[in-house]
């Protein structure tokens, strides 16, 4: 069977800077994996090459054992058919690290949108399911408010929300909890626990050891582009090989 | 027949608004209904060649960026009243070679109107174009990335999520413009269309009463503009809500 999301030697380059070096990920049914490093090491420019918003200049992704194609047109690689890339992006969410809700629109609106102008589900069929949704993150009773009317941890579980209501194969979080005060950090961080609990696949770049520590089946530590350290966190946390993980981990905890 | 009212009292400037053939009432409104024609017609065409060129000037073809930064250069670095003579007679000579092209001879006149819309929205839209550029580099990148990443077509994330929020950053600009060109549609007259100015300019020369058809000029032109404001500030409100309530 193939595996969920399989990722496979990404290389990028901002001109002559080399962001990522060869990076691979694997991640089964239920898999959590954690992406660790210092600011810069190209955690979350991995991230975003997995659903594309950033073109890997080499490597292969496959989700569900399709390989997204590409091409080479102009000296510039790029995807071979931007339809197939949509249709991937609708299989994984992604939670950003500053929300990006849409502020014209509604919380409902906001879960709603791409399930009804993407998936083109009856809009009755969407609201029911964002409700359902919403109940789920506590913020049913929100449902008429705009994202600005709301704090930093009700508007990035309304983005789990809109994630979710995609119903995707895997859950991608860019430092999910790094925009907001620490007292709101928690309830991001349950709702997240709660979808690992049910057997989501996700991938979380992340600051919160104590999430990577306890949530994750597995751990990476990104060092200047490279994975530098790579196993379960009982492993990494405990006993890091790498010293550099040794010594990141020493200034966190 | 009634006697006429005495120059310079309240009844006389009365009467020489009346509506009919004594008055210039009829005119002056004709031509008030005129002015807000060429203004509508201008705005709708003009927002049109503004959001292309803003399209064009945003797009990574560098010919589509090099063809609106033409457009804006162009329009924008030459008087308005030139721009407006250059479409008349330019607009005549081409037709004219036209005709002449399957055996028509003769000259050829250019409809006033037709000649105003096109020379008042290319400037507008030159200046839109702008304001649009501007607006929609003020709408946040993750805007766009959200929907993209939700696997939204690039045309359909556009309408849905960035052209929404790009009015609320466009919307002051363009009020401005509509001001502008409201005024502009004045320059119209120098072509003989009867707009409001050309009405007001006749009736000055023949009553010989130039500040009191002027002051009414004033006037027409005011209830236009403040009427606009109005609906512009109302405009303003529904384009930034979810934006200031909290």
């Amino acid at each position: 069977m193939a595996a969920t999301l399989d990722v496979r030697d990404i290389h990028k380059r901002f001109g002559a800077l080399e962001v990522l070096k060869g990076i691979s990920l694997t991640a089964n049914q239920g898999d959590v994996i954690s992406l660790i490093g210092a600011s810069g090491s190209g955690k979350s420019t991995f991230l975003r090459c997995i659903n594309l918003l950033e073109t890997p200049d080499e490597g292969e992704v496959r989700v569900d054992g399709e390989l997204i194609r590409m091409v080479v047109r102009g000296g510039r690689v790029k995807p071979a058919d931007p339809v197939q890339v949509d249709r991937i992006r609708a299989r994984l969410g992604m939670v950003f690290q500053s929300f990006n809700l849409w502020p014209h629109r509604t919380v409902l609106g906001n879960v709603i949108e791409a399930p009804v102008h993407v998936l083109k589900k009856p809009r009755n069929e969407a609201i029911d399911q964002a409700m359902a949704l919403l109940d789920k993150v506590g913020l049913a009773a929100k449902r008429d408010f705009y994202p600005a009317q709301l704090s930093g941890g009700q508007q990035q579980r309304v983005a789990i929300a809109r994630a979710l209501a995609m119903e995707p194969l895997v859950l991608l979080f860019d430092e999910p909890t790094s925009a907001l005060d620490p007292e709101l950090v928690g309830e991001v961080l349950k709702v997240m626990q709660d979808q690992a609990g049910e057997g989501r696949t996700m991938v979380v770049v992340t600051h919160e050891m104590a999430f990577a520590r306890d949530v994750s089946t597995r751990v990476m530590f990104l060092h200047q582009g490279r994975v530098d350290e790579d196993g379960p966190p009982s492993e990494v946390f405990r006993a890091p090989r790498s010293e550099r993980c040794r010594q990141f981990l020493a200034k966190l905890l | 027949m009634e006697a006429a009212a005495e120059p310079g009292t309240i009844a006389y400037y009365l009467d020489l608004l009346r509506i009919g053939d004594q008055g210039w009432g009829d005119e002056l409104l004709a031509g008030l209904l005129l002015t807000l024609q060429l203004a509508l017609c201008s705005v709708a065409l003009g927002l049109v060649f503004g959001l292309a060129g803003a399209a064009a000037k945003v797009s990574s073809a560098w010919p589509l960026r090099a063809l609106g930064g033409a457009y804006t250069t162009t329009i924008r670095g030459i008087p308005e009243l030139l721009t407006l003579f250059l479409i008349y007679y330019g607009l005549q000579y081409a037709i004219q070679a036209l005709f002449g092209l399957f055996g028509g001879s003769g000259p050829v006149a250019v409809n006033g109107f037709a000649a105003g819309v096109v020379a008042l929205s290319l400037v507008f839209g030159a200046y839109a174009t702008e304001v649009f550029r501007g607006a929609i580099l003020a709408v946040p990148r993750g805007q766009m990335e959200a929907a993209r990443a939700l696997g939204m077509a690039r045309s359909v994330a556009v309408r849905r999520i960035l052209v929404p929020q790009m009015w609320r950053f466009a919307l002051p600009g363009l009020g401005n413009l509509w001001l502008v060109l409201i005024k502009d549609t004045s320059l119209v007259s120098v072509i003989a269309f009867s707009e409001l100015m050309r009405q007001t300019d006749v009736a000055r020369r023949v009553t010989k009463e130039p500040f009191f058809f002027f002051a009414v000029a004033c006037l027409g032109y005011l209830a236009i503009t403040g009427i606009s404001t109005l609906v512009l500030g109302w405009a303003e409100r529904r384009a930034g809500r979810g934006v200031r309530r909290a």
